[in-house]
């Protein structure tokens, strides 16, 4: 037992840390939140040379095989920085893949994406929820009726992230709507630009672009399928928990700096001639504050070591998101109070930080919905 | 990172267990409560103590010299977390919490003396450390120890000074110079709690417990009872204190109140018709990963000491989410429970009445070894390094 970062896990968040240092400071956030672009390529391209598009992915696809964890604080770093590249969701699709192909359940057309997800040249997405959004199978009702050759698709997925900009989506279907909620379920890849699809961007106010993605009568050919069919839930279940813990990375990364700053803000800013670091009243929300995000953080650490590990983590994992939905907000929400007026002002940076960590935390789950998990597995009721 | 025990951890784990299943009856569980409420140690007990010291499991991570077995922190922390789990609040941390300093400021003779009677159970310490002029302001402090040829006359007045009628030594903080800066002037004395001119008063605590006051006059030491530099005793103790309040027997306390909920819903028949409200549902999750955090403190303290680092802030933090979680705790099993939650009748009440104890006594935890605002300022101060003025 040793909850503190061993040494290839400081390397990685060491070198990661200094990349986003030299390379994404808030213009850069900037440029693409205000203008037409719906991603950094550049960065996305050097992310990709410096192997990070592929840490995690099997070596076989040019990856690096690292350990889920050192993701996660891959992850961490990007939600410092805010990093505008689609990392999110690239990687929740490609780690699917890669378990699917692993597994021999991946198919030529999942290994060949793998490898170009590696390499920068194919960005991926996913597409779960739907009308009511959920982390369980029950979020699902797109069906997938067998079609010729493959299947024909016909439903409305919503808040897909990076849609116009990935060429491929995973898309969790209703192959069998018969029966129950985790049975019958399938997994299918997408090309996005297929007949039929059609992508509405949904304005959202973290600053990143999401779509509503309608799918009438599209035709897949067979070799979309990932993992079994019927089976999907398999697969889907450990994609939403690498999914949920990746966005509690992110957010803890942002509170961390956003904390941070407020720290730094607090010893220069002077009110009534002292700096207003000085003051109790002050030194008390910071205590505070960073006693939250460290909570998270460890929560979050905890989640990815048990996924890591192959162990059952559903409970870790819900009680991550819980806890850090909320923690990280209070967190930046004391940071807001610090910095005062600016905290409010578009061209002052702490905004940034506030939008991005709140819009996260309503995603891949509520509070109120990961307390549900953590009650079911605590045997209550 | 790693949040796993090893094997021999476990199997460490497993002896415990079994030690506390053969040798731990609901006589002990009994004369230890009415040793908390001011009875003194009980003959059960003290053979109790007595066997576990035989094992070498008090101060078992000190080194061979001094009586210990140079095991693993992780070894100390899984056993107090056992202890808890077996529900024997013996407190054994409490033994051992001056151990440290003593290893470190300590004379060979002082170590060869106090350190093997400490693992024993034959010597145990009294914290003089408060008094009625200031507690959280420690270094206000107004007890004196002035020194002489055969050694220092002491007089002065302590308290809040827990289990002052039971241990056999005080460990003191006096001021030995006066004319010094508040915290440059302080000294710190292990002396025997029979030395004549020290008097103990009971004062009653809500929890149905005891702590007391003590009384110096005219009380001579000699000088070897000094621990350390004369005048250093400040920062002897400072340092003993920050890694005083690491271990699992902390963590422990902070989440016992919740432990007890999760039984009563669990297993009690009442408790299992509440247990099926949603809204109880979600208390009890939020509160399960506001515990989990508290637990994870404590691993992330113990996994820097282990490192051979002095946590700047970390312990600090444990200190007030802890003891914070422990009211939150209480406040949230009184109101999902309702009325069952006042009893406190052994034989009546739910968990044999610990929750309306775990009410009164949660706010112990928040002044109780350090307020949570003084926590909150060092974490501010030593550990984010904002500025004083």
């Amino acid at each position: 037992m040793d909850v503190l970062l061993d040494d290839d896990e400081k390397f990685i968040q060491e070198a990661v840390r200094h990349y986003f240092d030299a390379e994404c400071d808030t213009d850069r956030v900037r440029l693409i939140e205000d203008g037409d672009e719906l991603l950094d390529t550049e960065m996305w391209q050097q992310l990709a040379n410096l192997g990070w598009l592929g840490l995690a992915l099997p070596a076989t696809q040019g990856g690096s095989e690292a350990p889920f964890t050192q993701l996660c604080l891959l992850f961490e770093e990007a939600g410092r920085a805010l990093a505008p590249v689609p990392l999110h969701p690239h990687s929740v699709a490609s780690l699917t893949l890669a378990e699917a192909v692993t597994a021999g359940e991946g198919g030529a057309i999942a290994e060949r994406l793998l490898s170009e997800a590696t390499s920068g040249e194919s960005l991926l997405t996913w597409a779960w929820n739907e009308r009511l959004p959920g982390t369980g199978a029950d979020a699902v009702a797109m069906t997938a009726v067998p079609d010729g050759n493959g299947w024909l698709l016909n439903g409305t997925k919503r808040f897909v992230e990076a849609f116009d900009a990935a060429d491929h989506c995973l898309v969790a279907v209703r192959t069998d709507p018969s029966v129950g909620t985790e049975a019958g379920m399938s997994l299918l890849l997408v090309d996005t630009g297929t007949m039929g699809v059609t992508g509405t961007a949904q304005l959202a106010m973290g600053g990143d672009t999401q779509s509503e993605v309608a799918f009438d009568n599209v035709h897949v050919d067979g070799e979309a399928l990932i993992g079994k069919v019927d089976e999907g839930w398999s697969l889907a279940k450990p994609m939403l928990e690498r999914a949920v813990v990746l966005n509690c990375s992110l957010l803890v990364g942002a509170a961390h700096r956003a904390a941070e700053r407020a720290f730094e803000y607090a010893k220069e800013r002077v009110a009534f001639g002292h700096p207003i670091g000085s003051f109790q009243a002050i030194q008390h929300l910071c205590a505070d504050m960073i006693t939250w995000v460290d909570g998270a953080e460890l929560l979050t650490r905890e989640a990815a070591w048990h996924i890591a590990q192959g162990m059952e983590a559903s409970l870790p994992v819900a009680a991550a998101k819980a806890f850090t939905n909320e923690r990280c907000q209070m967190v930046i929400r004391e940071a807001n109070q610090i910095h005062g007026g600016y905290a409010q002002v578009k061209e002052f940076d702490q905004q940034l930080w506030y939008r991005r960590a709140a819009a996260w935390s309503m995603r891949l789950g509520t509070s109120l919905e990961h307390r549900k998990t953590v009650a079911k597995a605590l045997k209550l009721g | 990172m790693d949040f796993d025990f090893t094997p021999e951890n476990e199997a460490f784990r497993a002896e415990i267990r079994d030690f506390l299943d053969a040798h731990v009856s609901d006589d002990i569980r009994h004369e230890i409560k009415q040793s908390a409420a001011g009875h003194g140690l009980g003959a059960l007990t003290k053979e109790l103590i007595d066997k576990i010291g035989d094992r070498g499991w008090i101060g078992m991570s000190w080194p061979r010299e001094y009586g210990g077995r140079d095991a693993d922190l992780i070894d100390q922390y899984i056993f107090e977390e056992e202890l808890s789990r077996a529900r024997v609040p013996l407190n054994l941390g409490n033994f051992i919490e001056q151990a440290p300093a003593i290893m470190f400021a300590g004379t060979e003779g002082q170590k060869k003396y106090f350190l093997p009677r400490i693992v024993k159970g034959e010597v145990t310490f009294a914290l003089g450390y408060s008094e009625p002029s200031g507690g959280t302001d420690l270094g206000s402090l107004k007890t004196r120890a002035v020194e002489d040829e055969d050694g220092f006359l002491i007089n002065g007045q302590k308290v809040f000074t827990t289990r002052a009628e039971q241990s056999s030594h005080i460990y003191l903080m006096a001021r030995t110079d006066p004319d010094a800066p508040k915290h440059k002037g302080i000294s710190i004395f292990l002396v025997p709690m029979d030395t004549p001119g020290i008097t103990v008063r009971p004062l009653w605590t809500l929890p149905g417990g005891r702590t007391n006051e003590v009384f110096f006059q005219d009380v001579r030491v000699p000088k070897d009872t000094l621990l350390g530099e004369r005048n250093k005793g400040w920062y002897i103790g400072a340092s003993a204190l920050n890694l005083g309040r690491a271990g699992a027997r902390r963590y422990c306390t902070y989440i016992s109140p919740f432990e007890d909920l999760l039984r009563f819903l669990r297993e009690d028949e009442i408790g299992r018709e509440l247990a099926k409200d949603p809204v109880v549902q979600d208390k009890v999750a939020q509160l399960y990963c506001e515990a989990r955090v508290a637990k994870l403190f404590t691993m992330r303290s113990l996994s820097m000491v282990r490192r051979g680092e002095n946590p700047p802030y970390q312990i600090s933090s444990e200190k007030v989410w802890g003891p914070e979680f422990q009211v939150r705790a209480t406040e949230a099993a009184s109101q999902i429970m309702g009325d069952y939650h006042q009893l406190w009748d052994e034989d009546q009440a739910p968990s044999g009445g610990s929750f309306p104890r775990q009410y009164v006594s949660a706010m112990v935890s928040t002044f109780g070894h350090g307020s949570t605002q003084v926590m909150r300022t060092a974490i501010a101060r030593r550990g984010l390094e904002l500025p004083r003025e």
